[in-house]
């Protein structure tokens, strides 16, 4: 019975954190590129421009929502949801950390919703269904330029997904399972994965970047070409849950690969575990983050090539090397 | 060129594979993150001080005495292209005559005035000068229709001052309009 109880605070205390995570996030992004342009960013909302994200929720709440004549309203209405389910669902295999023991109750919990068996192979299946809310918005919205932005995602999932896959395999084999947990507790004791997989760390990261439509793979919402894409006919809080969608793929993929790669909540024993987790998901946001306003977009037929005849050929290369070495 | 020469570039290839242009571009975005910000905190915390010549709101100046130099000459008026100005010069009331000439009303319409500066270069006294106010946006008709008191009073920023800095300021905002008030004690250069 307190098992249940258990979970259902884990969930509604796991998803609550992750609806608020854009908050932060927005405002962190913009300062970034602001600072990184020699500019301020927010600065005006608050001391600083804290307050800027309440703002701008505020602001998209009370917008109106607008959805064109042409449009066909019941998938215009369910794409924004599709888009933003996967999303959270992604949270429920992801390990925070080790068992801790609450203070006054004196009862262990663990740290993660679930441990499953195959906890990577259902992260990368619910993470790829995200990609059908892209596709439908973009198709409903009976428009040019969102039609085009949800085929160049589709086109654009189906080439990184088999390279961010196939770069977990390597992992997969050192370490002998499919679960997050036990992948992390293998690489305890600074035995990273980075260390023996950094071809593997380099093609997640890239095809990382491109499954969470983050420049310079950001093609489906292309403000050059396109005008935004995919969501170019949403207004309002629909608008806002592909925003949404959007800030908790980063910091999913920012787990992942911290879980993966960079050895989860193991670090030097002065601080608790969780704290390192947290430290390595912040840093990799930052990377994200600084890598955005570095670099600009690949065009399309770049980014093609670079996902069939560069990540695909070195992602299989890495998993017959690692075959041959563990042998 | 030869096509079929092909040079194997090694340096280029290592460069690829190790992502050093990628990495070089990263440090550069880094250092910029940290360096000095070059936006103006305006209107809240700073404003700028415009140069010298710079044609903002008329003043009347007076002399170290504390007299009123304008004489009532009506050039300023006359040299105006959009006849914003009026000039009423002082009338002789007492029958004894008058020791000195000064205007009698001197009023503007800020609202016609164009700030091309013929008044300041008319005037034989130097007694009007185009300042250096330019927030002048107000949200009533009558804020823009000056008279002689409201220009002869003193200036925030000092008619000998320099100019070409940002100081410290305050945004002051009542029922008539906006105004920035300049701290001139903290000033430091745009560049």
């Amino acid at each position: 019975m307190i098992e249940l109880l258990l979970i259902g605070i884990k969930v509604v205390v796991v998803t609550l954190i992750v609806f608020a995570l854009p908050l932060p996030l927005t405002y962190i992004e913009r300062k970034v590129a602001g600072h990184i342009q020699v500019r301020l960013g927010p600065y005006r909302v608050g001391p600083h421009g804290i307050l800027q994200p309440f703002a701008d929720m505020v602001k998209l709440m009370f917008k109106e929502d607008i959805i064109p004549a042409k449009a066909d309203p019941w998938l215009f209405r369910i794409a924004p949801v599709i888009a933003m389910v996967p999303a959270f669902v992604v949270f429920a295999t992801i390990p925070f950390g080790e068992k801790v023991t609450l203070p006054i109750l004196n009862y262990e919990v663990n740290l993660y919703i679930s441990n499953m068996d195959t906890g990577i192979l259902y992260i990368l299946a619910i993470a790829g269904l995200s990609v059908y809310g892209i596709i439908l918005g973009g198709w409903a919205s009976n428009s040019k330029y969102p039609l085009l932005g949800g085929l160049r995602s589709s086109a654009q999932m189906i080439s990184y997904e088999l390279a961010l896959s196939f770069a977990c395999i390597g992992v997969v084999m050192i370490v002998n399972s499919l679960s997050l947990v036990d992948i992390v507790k293998a690489q305890s004791g600074w035995h990273w994965n980075i260390l023996y997989q950094p071809v593997g760390f380099v093609i997640f990261f890239i095809a990382g970047l491109a499954e969470i439509n983050r420049i310079p793979f950001d093609l489906p919402e292309d403000e050059g070409t396109l005008g935004a894409g995919y969501h170019a006919e949403y207004s309002s809080m629909r608008f806002a849950f592909f925003m949404l969608t959007e800030y908790v793929a980063m910091v999913s993929m920012s787990i992942l690969i911290v879980l993966l790669f960079l050895g989860g909540w193991d670090g030097p024993a002065f601080l608790p575990g969780i704290v390192w987790f947290l430290l390595k998901v912040a840093m990799l946001i930052y990377i994200i983050i600084w890598t955005r306003f570095t670099y600009p977009r690949y065009r399309y037929d770049q980014l093609m090539s670079i996902g069939w005849k560069i990540l695909l050929p070195l992602s299989l290369a890495n998993i017959l090397i690692t075959g041959l070495v563990i042998i | 060129m030869n096509r079929n020469h092909y040079n194997f570039d090694l340096n280029g290839l290592l460069k690829k594979v190790f992502f050093v242009d990628l990495i070089q571009g990263l440090f550069i975005t880094f250092h910029y993150t940290f360096s000095k910000t070059i936006t103006m905190k305006y209107p809240d915390e700073e404003t700028w001080i415009p140069y010298k010549r710079f044609r903002g709101l008329h003043t009347l100046n007076k002399n170290k005495e504390g007299k009123e130099l304008c004489v009532g000459c009506e050039l300023c008026q006359k040299s105006c292209p959009t006849q914003c100005i009026t000039v009423v010069p002082m009338q002789d009331t007492t029958g004894k005559g008058i020791a000195d000439r000064v205007a009698y009303r001197w009023e503007i319409n800020l609202l016609r005035c164009m700030f091309c500066g013929l008044c300041e270069d008319a005037c034989p006294t130097e007694a009007l000068k185009l300042g250096r106010e330019y927030e002048l946006a107000g949200t009533s008709m009558q804020r823009h229709l000056l008279t002689k008191e409201e220009l002869l009073a003193p200036q925030a920023v000092p008619a000998e001052f320099e100019g070409g800095v940002i100081v410290k300021a305050r945004l002051g905002t009542d029922e008539t309009g906006i105004k920035v008030v300049p701290d001139m004690s903290v000033q430091k250069r745009w560049w």
